[in-house]
């Protein structure tokens, strides 16, 4: 809700506060910051080692084999696709609703959006046998391949994320430009000037700003929708059993937006208490992502009825053998933790108001991230592990996958590279849009403008 | 392991063919040819020999067979040729070791005439397949396109060093293939060793109707194939419309132009709205040099 225009005086205090707190993040170096950073490097950097040691040795060194070709990046890769959705929904579609609430956790989704989406071509490529061929797919892909579509998709949604991240940032770059306090390094300043594109602040420049934004929302709803809906129809286009269905768009999209808002909700409790911004995301904010994460998940739920059930149903041979091992056979404790522990119990809790507080919901959310991921993996292991060639006379390992030290190596470094990401945008750029937040307090954008006394 | 099995096979094939000496039930060992020793009979019994033994035991007389252990004995060899008619039967019959049985691959009556080409190598009795030296020829042919027809002339070197026309001679005439040449025909040359060959309408060439026609003398003969190149006597090759038409799980030669066209609108809608807004950008920053 829009509050009254303050006078000059309050809302040059206000304006104060708010810079202050907000560009904390952006100050604040202590000993837990550089911890921090070396935790994620150091691990990030065991990932890349491992991956050396896949490139000069080959793919042999993970547990994929003949049938089980996809194993642990591919689910990985699924994964962050689907976290990298909760852009589309909280920077664009609960924006062009007109739901204030979600303002300032629109940067917060973004930083999510880009840092994951980045992450999710990175694996691709680590899964590649030969990544020096990468470029192959773009010279030499074929159009009709979902490979194709899903590669031209990732790299486009890439590329709106970060304009979606970057435009509304122009004017608080500005802002930092030119209120921002002497503690913050002379090179960050250096780089606000030259992003700011020498912003003035006036009305043409919002006007363009305010253009690019709603264009750019709405080419992110058919994109959005697509990136999710294609990496769904790399598995919805074959005959497999467990794959083989209609709703793989809408259920893959469902459970991208419950991975999304988990995470969204993870990080928000992470800004409030490292950069104490209890002011900014409030308890009101986690109620209401709260809610918003009871209805992606019972959305989900719905999906997972349909999923499961109708084949469940029918029994057919090959989806039978498949069913049966995800509900009583060797994949059944996975498969119902995930359901039980990451849907249908957080479900029922978060109908509690209690458990939309900041800390019962963000632990919740943990629970909810590992079950997606762990959905994830059970979309797409157990498929491949019933092919419907004759599997007869094959090694037993050709039959069962299960990751090597390699692959979780690498996954974790996919991690911990998405983690420094966010980290490094966290650090630069402030983690709530100023401008915007200053506006609904109604300071006056002249106020905004007015350089450092 | 692959080494140590064939080692083993080879020892074991060996322990087989040489330990013990090949016999033969004695009520098996005299059985009479009940096929007759013609020259027909051991025609069909040499081409039976080519198909089916020749491979092992390579050419009569040549001694090329395979190297085996045992190797397999030439048909004219005193080994060979110390078997009764019988035992030959019995040996093709069974097989042993190395040597495949032909009881169910080949008929009684053809298992008889591979026994009567073996025995036309044989000491005691008049060789039938009486094998020429090969004689030089020349042959000349040429294709009328508009009457569809090969023109053939040939000839032959006589014992006095002299060329001359050769009559009443089989020529083969066929048509050149990816995989080979097929043939489509054969013709009689007359006594002054011309033949006409009239091509069949059906025959079929490639894209264009062009066929390239190969005519060959045969065995008996030394003389080059005449190869003549690309006339047009075919019928065009009818073009397969799989590989043509437009179908999903295809290069991008064979793309659905349905699919091309969504695939693109949907990019160049995307990127052209993506740089719409990068121009935004650029006026945000013409915007804050005014005033």
């Amino acid at each position: 809700m829009m509050e009254k225009t303050k006078s000059p005086e309050e809302s040059r205090k206000l304006l104060d506060k708010i810079t202050f707190d907000l560009t904390r993040s952006i100050v604040k170096r202590d000993e837990l910051t550089h911890f921090w950073y070396f935790i994620l490097v150091m691990f990030a950097a065991v990932g890349l080692w491992g991956w050396g040691i896949q490139i000069r040795d080959g793919l042999g060194v993970t547990g994929m084999r003949d049938y089980v070709s996809w194993g642990m990046y591919i689910a990985n890769f699924v994964f962050f696709v689907a976290v990298s959705l909760i852009g589309f929904l909280i920077s664009s579609s609960l924006q062009l609703l007109k739901i204030s609430w979600s303002k300032p956790i629109s940067r917060v989704a973004e930083q999510i959006a880009i840092a994951a989406v980045a992450l999710a071509g990175i694996i691709i490529v680590m899964d590649m046998g030969r990544p020096d061929r990468f470029l192959n797919v773009f010279l030499h892909g074929r159009f009709a391949s979902p490979i194709i579509w899903d590669v031209t998709v990732v790299t486009t949604y890439l590329t709106i994320s970060v304009l979606l991240y970057y435009i509304p940032l122009i004017p608080d770059l500005a802002l930092l430009r030119d209120r921002g306090g002497d503690d913050i390094p002379k090179w960050k300043m250096q780089v606000y000037k030259i992003l700011s594109l020498g912003w003035k602040g006036n009305d043409k420049q919002y006007k363009l700003v305010a253009h690019s934004m709603r264009v750019l929302m709405i080419l992110i709803l058919p994109v959005g929708l697509s990136i999710h809906t294609v990496t769904s129809w790399l598995f919805a286009a074959t005959l497999r059993s467990g794959w083989d269905t209609t709703i793989f768009g809408p259920y893959f999209v469902a459970g991208a937006f419950v991975a999304g808002a988990a995470a969204v909700v993870i990080l928000m409790y992470a800004y409030r208490v490292r950069y104490r911004l209890g002011d900014y995301f409030e308890e009101l904010h986690f109620d209401y992502m709260g809610k918003l994460l009871v209805f992606v998940c019972l959305v989900y739920l719905y999906f997972n009825i349909n999923e499961f059930w109708v084949p469940a149903y029918k029994m057919k041979t090959a989806e039978g053998i498949h069913l049966r091992t995800l509900f009583t056979g060797s994949y059944a404790p996975m498969f119902w933790s995930a359901q039980m522990l990451g849907l249908i119990l957080p479900i029922l809790l978060m109908l509690f108001p209690f458990f939309r507080k900041p800390l019962p919901l963000t632990i919740i959310s943990v629970f909810v991230l590992i079950a997606s991921w762990l959905k994830r993996y059970i979309i797409v292991v157990p498929t491949l592990e019933h092919p419907f060639l004759p599997v007869q006379n094959v090694p037993d390992y050709f039959k069962h996958y299960s990751p090597t030290s390699i692959e979780i190596m690498i996954t974790i470094f996919s991690f911990m590279a998405a983690l420094l990401i966010i980290t490094v945008l966290a650090k630069m750029f402030p983690v709530i849009t100023i401008w915007e937040y200053a506006e609904e307090k109604g300071i006056d954008k002249e106020i905004l403008a007015e350089p450092k006394k | 392991m692959k080494i140590k099995l064939l080692v083993v096979a080879i020892l074991f094939l060996a322990q087989q063919g040489m330990a013990q000496e090949w016999l033969v039930p004695e009520d098996q060992k005299n059985i009479e040819n009940p096929s007759e020793y013609n020259l027909a009979n051991v025609k069909k019994g040499k081409d039976l020999y080519l198909l089916n033994c020749k491979s092992c035991h390579g050419d009569a007389g040549k001694n090329n067979g395979l190297p085996l252990v045992p190797p397999p004995p030439d048909v004219t060899s005193d080994q060979m040729q110390a078997n009764t008619e019988g035992e030959l039967f019995y040996k093709i019959t069974h097989g042993r070791g190395g040597m495949p049985q032909f009881e169910t691959t080949l008929s009684e009556d053809d298992r008889w005439r591979l026994v009567n080409y073996i025995r036309n190598y044989s000491p005691d009795t008049e060789a039938l397949l009486v094998e020429e030296p090969p004689k030089k020829a020349k042959v000349l042919a040429s294709v009328n396109e508009a009457e569809r027809v090969v023109e053939v002339f040939a000839e032959y070197q006589n014992k006095d060093s002299v060329y001359v026309a050769l009559a009443e001679t089989p020529i083969t005439i066929g048509a050149q293939k990816a995989f080979g040449i097929l043939p489509i025909g054969e013709v009689l040359t007359n006594n002054e060793g011309r033949a006409e060959y009239a091509i069949p309408e059906t025959l079929i060439g490639d894209e264009q109707g062009m066929v390239t026609l190969v005519i060959d003398l045969g065995e008996g003969f030394i003389t080059e194939d005449v190869v003549l190149d690309a006339s047009k006597v075919g019928q065009p090759k009818p073009t397969p419309v799989l590989i043509k038409e437009e179908v999903l799980w295809s290069t991008n030669d064979n793309i659905q132009t349905w699919l091309l066209l969504s695939y693109l609108a949907a990019v160049l809608g995307a990127w052209g709205t993506i740089g719409y807004v990068v121009f935004q950008i650029f006026k945000i920053s013409r915007a804050g040099k005014e005033e």
